[in-house]
């Protein structure tokens, strides 16, 4: 396929740049404001149809197009998404979601920025079961934003730690962004293997990914969490601390964790606990999951028909959506690689001066870029298929790789002025919550983020030691 | 003229009523999902049994929730957008970039997506391709017809889009709720 690909061959710069105008006619349709998946497909189709006509592109990669369709309806892997999507609908429709974090506020309720803090923790229990930026900012936008603007948090503050919670969906596992993410780096990794003419047996998995991206997580919660209870401490004005009776305080908070928080956390280490440690595969540990999410349903008597009913409804939408960019993503590789884009990409990474460090530093810089109006979904199978390869055959550890692209991708939807995460907030929160509040609130969050990104560049065994030690 | 404009309506409105209803009958696949995976579990860390028929038949279920939901999603506006501008453009602006999007984008992709896969859909069908494992499925034909099921649903409902983009884009309020009164 190679040898007859135009965009080698050819001498003329406008047909080595083809990849290039294609790519960035994407990213242009895409302001429009169409369907991601369906500009996608459109513009690759309208593109190679123009690449045809003018015999720059060669046909044959679109005949190669319904097999990728095929992979992508039969991957087993992916099958983890409407589970995990089910279980993220159920433990919200079921009002689940909201008890944990009523009860949460009071176990850290006499904690110098106790309320901040518990927002943090059930943030995170939720972004790790939804997986959705977008689906856990509206929800704790709705459930904790009025409650800590009504407790005197300083709006900016308030707004942050909701945004910056909400992201945390990204690399917490078990994430379908992390799930995403190892399907399409061990792809890569295979393709990087392939490339060299050499398997050294290496093999990512999805668990390598979620043990990797484990400690990462927990440093970042662990650091939201410590700087709101120093701004708690030094600067009680701006995060109040919530006065309470004692002996009242000591017995709901016990009820409060038996009741509310026990059995979501308890589902969530199963599933975790079993993809992790190798024991079921993502899919089976995400149907255990969606029936424990069921279950609690059902104990807490919220399982009626109508949340029944709309739980699968609500599935179908986010997993057809889900899906339908897969097979968008998909469609457009081949028509970038018809264009002779992953060697357009691959000669100019591995020509950089620099070696390996300034091509990584490179394509985080376009991740980061392409967050602002890319989703993490997008991304991962826009991207990642394409220099992945070249990253990984420069001897990159993937997993090392994948947990910086999902940090990366967190830290862009939370950057000012155009990360997602500040317009999800922006469509729940009150009028009287200034957008430029929302703004500032976040960059204490921002910095945190860029530090952990270069602390693990420095010291990559924060990400690869937990893998290691696991298989 | 206006009872060309009527008959339009009646037309988006059918196929509405049409995406809706399989999408809601799709959705109970998701329960559906959930079981047969739970069962899975169930038969293999408890009975250590596990059949290849039944892992495969995940597969299908799956399809199922997505090939039938798209253009349900479609319809209910659940396919993500990069909102930056879209969400400051107003009714007419929204009308112009869905008219444009399923004209350009939508239809053409649909029927590209047709006309790539037809052959290998066809040739499926003409050996009745079985699944390779020999305890496996023998649908793998019913699985790759699914791809055109899914285009020319969304295809369809691309229609029923245009169609009410350009009702608004015309501002023919009146005819609008006549017709969707019969939802």
């Amino acid at each position: 396929m190679r040898e007859t690909d135009v965009a080698i061959s050819g001498t003329n710069m406008f047909v080595e740049l083809l990849p290039l105008l294609f790519f960035l006619t994407i990213c242009a349709s895409l302001m429009l404001g169409y369907p991601v998946a369906f500009t996608l497909m459109g513009i690759s189709f309208l593109c190679s149809g123009i690449g045809v006509a003018f015999g720059t592109f060669d046909s044959a990669y679109l005949s190669l197009i319904p097999n990728r369709l095929y992979g992508v309806l039969t991957n087993q892997n992916l099958i983890a998404i409407p589970l995990f999507i089910f279980m993220g609908t159920m433990l919200e429709k079921s009002n689940i979601a909201e008890a944990l974090l009523k009860n949460m506020s009071l176990v850290f309720r006499g904690l110098p920025g106790g309320l901040g803090i518990s927002i943090v923790v059930v943030g995170t229990l939720l972004a790790a079961s939804t997986g959705i930026v977008g689906a856990t900012v509206v929800t704790m936008g709705i459930l904790s934003l009025p409650t800590m603007l009504r407790e005197g948090y300083k709006p900016s503050l308030a707004a942050g730690t909701i945004c910056a919670t909400g992201t945390l969906g990204q690399i917490i596992p078990p994430s379908i962004c992390l799930v995403l993410l190892g399907e399409v780096m061990s792809n890569a990794y295979q393709q990087s293997q392939l490339n060299a003419g050499e398997f050294n047996g290496g093999f990512v998995s999805i668990g390598d990914l979620f043990a990797g991206a484990l400690i990462p997580g927990l440093i970042l919660v662990f650091i939201y969490a410590l700087y709101l209870f120093c701004v708690g401490l030094l600067k009680p004005e701006f995060a109040p601390s919530i006065e309470v009776d004692e002996a009242h305080a000591l017995k709901s908070t016990f009820f409060a964790l038996i009741k509310g928080l026990f059995p979501p956390l308890f589902l969530m280490i199963v599933v975790l606990g079993s993809i992790v440690l190798g024991i079921a595969t993502p899919t089976e540990a995400a149907s255990v999951g969606a029936m424990g999410a069921v279950l609690l349903a059902l104990l807490k008597q919220e399982l009626t028909f109508e949340v029944l009913k709309n739980v699968n409804l609500e599935t179908l939408r986010i997993t057809s959506m889900v899906y339908l960019i897969l097979i968008g993503a998909a469609i457009f590789s081949s028509v970038f690689r018809g264009f002779g884009g992953d060697i357009y990409i691959e000669e100019l990474l591995v020509n950089l001066p620099g070696g390996v460090n300034s091509a990584m530093l490179v394509v985080m810089l376009l991740i980061f870029l392409l967050g602002f109006i890319l989703d993490f979904i997008e991304i991962t199978f826009m991207v990642i298929p394409v220099v992945g390869p070249v990253i990984l055959s420069m001897g990159v550890d993937p997993i090392w790789f994948g947990v910086m692209i999902a940090i990366n991708l967190q830290t862009s939807f939370l950057t000012p002025p155009f990360g997602f995460s500040l317009f999800y907030l922006r469509s729940v929160a009150p009028p009287e919550l200034a957008t430029i509040d929302i703004f500032k609130g976040v960059i204490p969050f921002v910095i945190f983020q860029l530090f952990l990104l270069a602390t693990l560049a420095l010291f990559p065994e924060i990400v690869t030691w937990l893998p290691r030690v696991l298989s | 003229m206006v009872s060309k404009i009527v008959y339009l309506a009646r037309v988006s409105s059918t196929i509405d009523s049409f995406t809706q209803r399989l999408g809601k009958i799709a959705s109970w696949f998701v329960s559906l999902l959930v079981l047969l995976v739970g069962l899975i579990v169930v038969l293999r860390y408890g009975f250590s049994f596990g059949s290849i028929a039944l892992q495969e038949s995940i597969i299908y279920v799956n399809a199922v929730i997505f090939i039938f939901g798209a253009s349900y999603t479609l319809k209910t506006g659940g396919h993500v957008r990069v909102d930056v501008f879209y969400s400051r453009i107003g009714e007419k602006g929204k009308a112009f970039v869905n008219a444009l999007g399923a004209l350009l984008f939508l239809m053409p992709a649909m029927v590209l997506i047709i006309f790539t896969s037809e052959g290998y859909v066809a040739m499926s069908w003409q050996i009745l391709e079985r699944s390779p494992e020999s305890s496996g499925l023998p649908f793998v034909y019913l699985l790759k017809t699914l791809i055109l099921v899914m285009a020319v649903l969304l295809a369809l409902q691309g229609v029923s889009e245009l169609l009410k983009s350009w009702r608004v884009l015309t501002a023919l309020r009146s005819v609008q709720q006549n017709a969707d009164t019969g939802k």
